[in-house]
């Protein structure tokens, strides 16, 4: 009998997950990453901290980069999937790595495609892209991990910094029914930080609610008022202007004063939502797979059954079926594999029924 | 569209003569509302709140608003204007002008605690209305008031001797404040019996803390340092 073989679609957090725990329990999997190096969005976009710990992100994602390089796991990296042709129960596809094509037969798929932030150019009333001082938090990430808080319009160290939250969340508007679950986290950690490094600029949340769940509460939002100060004001910013001094005015309602509130501020951080990535639709359209409301795949039953999906033999895990923090897609990874390789166990070996 | 139900507004402006543009609307026109817009938040108050001992928890505060529901003053009291939570979100966000409008509100705080006993988030509210008032008045914002002048006459008192002499710091009060209750027969049989029971002694025979001289110095440099002021 041939040991069986694994198509993990993806080298973020879930997908290294799946592929080293399918190399550990003996499977030979094929990790597919679109980039050039493995990490996911999080290497991509490079972002500084993570949440709640604090910890960088190389910290979290390079034991588990470096475990799967020195497995068994067959990496393509600046890879795709063009085609997938089910047959026998099997899966053959062809990949295309660096200019070349590959032709694998595999027993099951993972995957693991990942999600990618809102465009917050279709908000036009924020006016990112017109004013540069006004940047998304994924520009502002990159930012904190340079070491680096100046204003892009002057290059000047910013004396006052505002985030609004929810854009391209729990908006009609944009067809975006759902909440992202990590803007106010991201965005209260990125305020903690420039405290930390900087105590003299001042930070203002614009939030609707805070949600930071399970244990985010008192490590994130409670320590951000109480140990480092930062404020929150209750309001969706309306729409973001430039005063005469070159700053940005961030026209919103104080909905605990009740009045309408235009204050200065030299930078506005846009916490943009999630969105189901390209290669997630990609890689929906070449299995099969459903697509659910949110845009994001559909697995067979979101309680039950959240990584199984209705086509056998392909699993799914990671934010490709929705908004989820870094240690959650590392788990689904997990459970992707254990799943997967149950699955291929059944059919190559005769399991009485029940079992 | 003149301005009906004025008593409603916060802030109306009825000019005699209205001139706008150029153009005298003297008259039917003349009435205006105050602009209510909002154009800064100011770091500054709250840390100066933050200093002192009594305002350490200020930032903690997320408006819940479980303090002004169990306030004395605000529901059995019924002093609605008397808002706790309003108070700290002004506090922090330095929203003087505002606050400025319940100077002679801030003050009347009872100190029952309730507020401290329920706040889920640890905020010693009752120390922290009265930081805001003292910062208020220090910087000029509010005048002094009968609970901050009550305040005073009890640390004076009690910073003399180092024990406290109720009938020296009653009659002191009652003669400058005059409060309507405190009539003469009303202080002559409250004194009377006091003194009868010997609890209280007053004037030369009046308590003393042994070695209060040295412990008023310690006194003296921690009230300091909390920016209380000094009593020399």
């Amino acid at each position: 009998m041939t040991n069986p073989k694994f198509l993990v679609i993806g080298g973020g957090p879930s997908g290294l997950s799946a592929a080293q725990d399918i190399a550990e329990a003996g499977g030979d999997a094929i990790l597919v990453e679109k980039e050039t190096f493995l990490g996911g969005t999080p290497k991509k976009l490079h972002y500084s901290l993570l949440a709640p710990d604090m910890k960088p992100v190389e910290e979290v994602l390079d034991p588990l980069i470096s475990s799967v390089e020195n497995s068994s796991v067959r990496r393509l990296l600046g890879a795709s999937v063009k085609s997938v042709e089910k047959k026998g129960g099997r899966f053959n596809v062809t990949i295309e790595s660096n200019g070349t094509s590959v032709s694998e037969s595999v027993d099951a798929v993972i995957v693991a495609t990942g999600f990618s932030h809102w465009d917050p150019h279709k908000k036009y009333e924020y006016a990112y892209g017109v004013y540069p001082d006004v940047i998304d938090f994924k520009d502002f990430e990159k930012m904190l991990s340079d070491e680096k808080i100046v204003r892009p319009s002057n290059g000047q160290q910013p004396k006052r910094i505002a985030w609004l939250l929810c854009v391209g969340s729990r908006d009609k508007q944009v067809g975006k029914f759902y909440c992202c679950r990590l803007g106010c986290a991201v965005s209260i950690k990125q305020a903690m930080e420039v405290r930390r490094i900087h105590p003299e600029i001042d930070t203002y949340v614009y939030y609707m609610d805070i949600r930071t769940y399970g244990f985010w509460e008192d490590k994130l939002y409670w320590k951000s008022m109480e140990e480092y100060g930062v404020k929150y004001i209750r309001g969706r910013i309306g729409s973001i202007n430039k005063g005469e001094d070159g700053r940005l005015i961030a026209m919103a309602e104080d909905t605990i004063l009740q009045r309408p509130s235009e204050v200065p501020f030299d930078m506005v951080i846009l916490a943009t939502g999630m969105e189901a990535s390209e290669g997630t639709l990609e890689a929906s359209k070449l299995l099969g797979l459903e697509i659910e409301e949110h845009g994001f795949i559909k697995p067979l039953e979101s309680d039950s059954m959240p990584v199984s999906t209705a086509v056998p033999g392909v699993y799914v895990c990671g934010t490709a079926t929705g908004p989820k923090a870094i240690p959650d897609s590392i788990t689904e990874g997990s459970a992707a594999a254990m799943k997967a390789l149950n699955y291929v166990r059944r059919r190559t070996i005769k399991v009485p029924a029940g079992a | 569209m003149p301005i009906h139900e004025k008593s409603l507004i916060d802030g109306v402006i009825e000019k005699e003569k209205a001139v706008v543009d150029g153009v005298d609307v003297s008259g039917r026109w003349n009435t205006f509302i105050k602009e209510r817009l909002l154009t800064d938040y100011h770091e500054d108050f709250v840390q100066e709140v933050k200093s002192l001992q009594g305002g350490k928890t200020v930032t903690n505060c997320w408006q819940c608003g479980t303090c002004t529901s169990g306030c004395c003053l605000h529901t059995d009291y019924g002093l609605r204007e008397f808002n706790p939570r309003y108070f700290i979100y002004l506090a922090q966000t330095g929203n003087v002008e505002e606050l400025k409008k319940y100077e002679n509100v801030i003050w009347r705080c009872i100190s029952c605690n309730k507020c401290v006993e329920r706040c889920p988030k640890g905020v010693k509210v009752e120390e922290v209305v009265h930081a805001i008032d003292e910062v208020m008045r220090k910087r000029g914002i509010a005048e002094d008031t009968p609970g901050s002048r009550w305040d005073r006459t009890y640390l004076d008192n009690i910073m003399a001797t180092g024990v406290l002499d109720e009938l020296g710091l009653t009659l002191k009060y009652v003669r400058s404040e005059k409060p309507a209750d405190f009539t003469r027969g009303f202080m002559a049989r409250m004194a009377f019996k006091i003194i009868k029971n010997g609890n209280v002694r007053t004037g030369p025979i009046r308590r003393r803390t042994k070695g209060w001289k040295k412990m008023k110095k310690v006194a003296d440099s921690i009230l300091e340092a909390d920016g209380y002021g000094s009593t020399k």
